[in-house]
């Protein structure tokens, strides 16, 4: 069962389009699997439209005279013309399932993967990376999947970290991680993620994790590995 | 729980005069233009759409792109793409504002990131699918793992904020018609519910995040 969820303040920035892309999916996957959240997320929408477009909302747009004057830069006549012209009408496109193999196995990858461009997945010992190519400067999102018994030694963030289960589970201090679950994880904690019968994991993180403990302090290129 | 015993619950709480339901807003008439748009290609219910959505528009867009040209953009984009997927709009899943509001934030979305990262990949539909608006509620309070517990904390609120909480989750009714029903002030029934979600968010614990 799902336990961990967006926070709602993210579930807000989420519905306004506010968030970067990376944790926009992370969200969208999570909702997919969890109904409550699915609703939230539909409430919040109804809210937000109705802080935008309801009358007794728009008293706060018509105090200032400045942009009053510069509603009258676009023709409105002209762009209604313009728009209505077009007879097109948009059709669905066709959802096109994808799947990504590590090892002997494969897994179907939720649908708003589909358009993103998945590198190639990159074998690290028992971990493997394929990073999804979002562009989006520090902040890295990736498939991450550990082999069962395998595990990230204990490390901690500097930044924000973002672990989605995908498929299979995973354990640390704290208790069991399952699909759907949602870990946001910011600087102050430390987590030593441990998979026994392997996972795959939707990640995004906006720096490299540092190693805390003793040898696996040798473990740098892990640490840029999974980030 | 089902909507009718919802109702039921509710209406211990709030006295329900149908007379003072509507909003300002015409739903009905922006639904029926919609609609119109989508079987018939409408222009005249286009432009009764446009009229009422692309000043406000403009004004949420001239928040978010300092650059008139762009906030233009989005007011283009988000008509067209009214135009272009009425169809797509369903009365029974929403209001037509709700849709519009999608409509706008993907639109939006999709041209700052391209703006920021000069990507034209256009996620907002993959992001937002439409099945996001397909959940009946009926549904979700059922699959509510912790709605005995849930309910069992909104019962030991104040009362005023439990009618608030009730009326907006349980009822899904307004912030504006809760104000209206309760003869309140807006500005009251959202401290209300501010102060409602703060001891929730207490009482369920930090895991329930």
């Amino acid at each position: 069962m799902i336990k961990h969820h967006p926070k709602f303040e993210l579930m807000l920035s989420f519905v306004k389009g506010d968030l970067p892309a990376s944790l926009s999916a992370g969200i969208t996957i999570h909702a997919g699997m969890c109904p409550v959240c699915q609703e939230q997320i539909f409430q919040l929408t109804e809210q937000m439209a109705e802080v935008s477009f309801e009358e007794d909302h728009l008293d706060k747009y018509i105090v200032d005279d400045d942009k009053k004057l510069n509603v009258s830069s676009i023709d409105f006549n002209q762009m209604i013309e313009a728009i209505t012209e077009n007879n097109e009408v948009k059709l669905e496109e066709a959802i096109i399932e994808k799947v990504i193999a590590f090892k002997n196995k494969t897994y179907k990858l939720p649908a708003i993967l589909n358009n993103m461009q998945l590198g190639k997945a990159a074998q690290f010992g028992n971990l493997a990376r394929a990073r999804i190519q979002l562009d989006e400067n520090e902040i890295h999102t990736s498939l991450l999947h550990i082999e069962p018994g395998a595990g990230v030694p204990e490390h901690k963030h500097k930044g924000f970290e973002l672990t989605l289960l995908l498929a299979g589970s995973f354990h640390d201090d704290e208790g069991v991680y399952v699909k759907g679950d949602f870990m946001m994880l910011d600087g102050s904690h430390t987590h030593q993620p441990i998979s026994k019968d392997g996972c795959l994991c939707y990640t995004v993180a906006n720096d490299a994790p540092y190693f805390t403990q003793g040898i696996n302090k040798l473990l740098n290129p892990i640490a840029s590995f999974i980030y | 729980m089902g909507i009718l015993q919802k109702s039921h619950l509710l209406s211990k709480y709030i006295k329900v005069n149908p007379c003072n339901m509507a909003d300002k807003t015409d739903h009905v008439q922006l639904s029926q233009w919609l609609n119109a748009v989508a079987k018939t290609r409408d222009k005249q219910a286009f432009t009764g759409l446009f009229m009422f959505f692309a000043p406000k528009i403009q004004h949420i867009a001239r928040s978010k792109f300092p650059n008139e040209t762009q906030a233009n953009e989005v007011v283009q984009e988000t008509m067209s793409n009214v135009w272009r997927k009425a169809h797509l709009f369903d009365e029974n899943k929403g209001a037509s504002t709700t849709w519009v509001y999608t409509v706008m934030r993907n639109v939006t979305f999709d041209l700052l990131r391209k703006i920021k990262g000069n990507k034209e990949d256009n996620l907002s539909d993959d992001i937002w699918p439409i099945v996001e608006n397909m959940q009946t509620e009926a549904e979700v309070f059922d699959d509510h793992l912790e709605n005995k517990q849930l309910l069992s904390v909104i019962n030991k609120l104040p009362d005023n904020q439990q009618q608030v909480v009730k009326g907006f989750y349980l009822m899904e009714m307004s912030q504006v018609q809760l104000a209206q029903q309760l003869n309140l002030p807006l500005g009251t029934i959202k401290s209300r519910l501010r102060l409602a979600l703060a001891k929730l968010k207490v009482q369920l614990g930090e895991h329930n995040d």
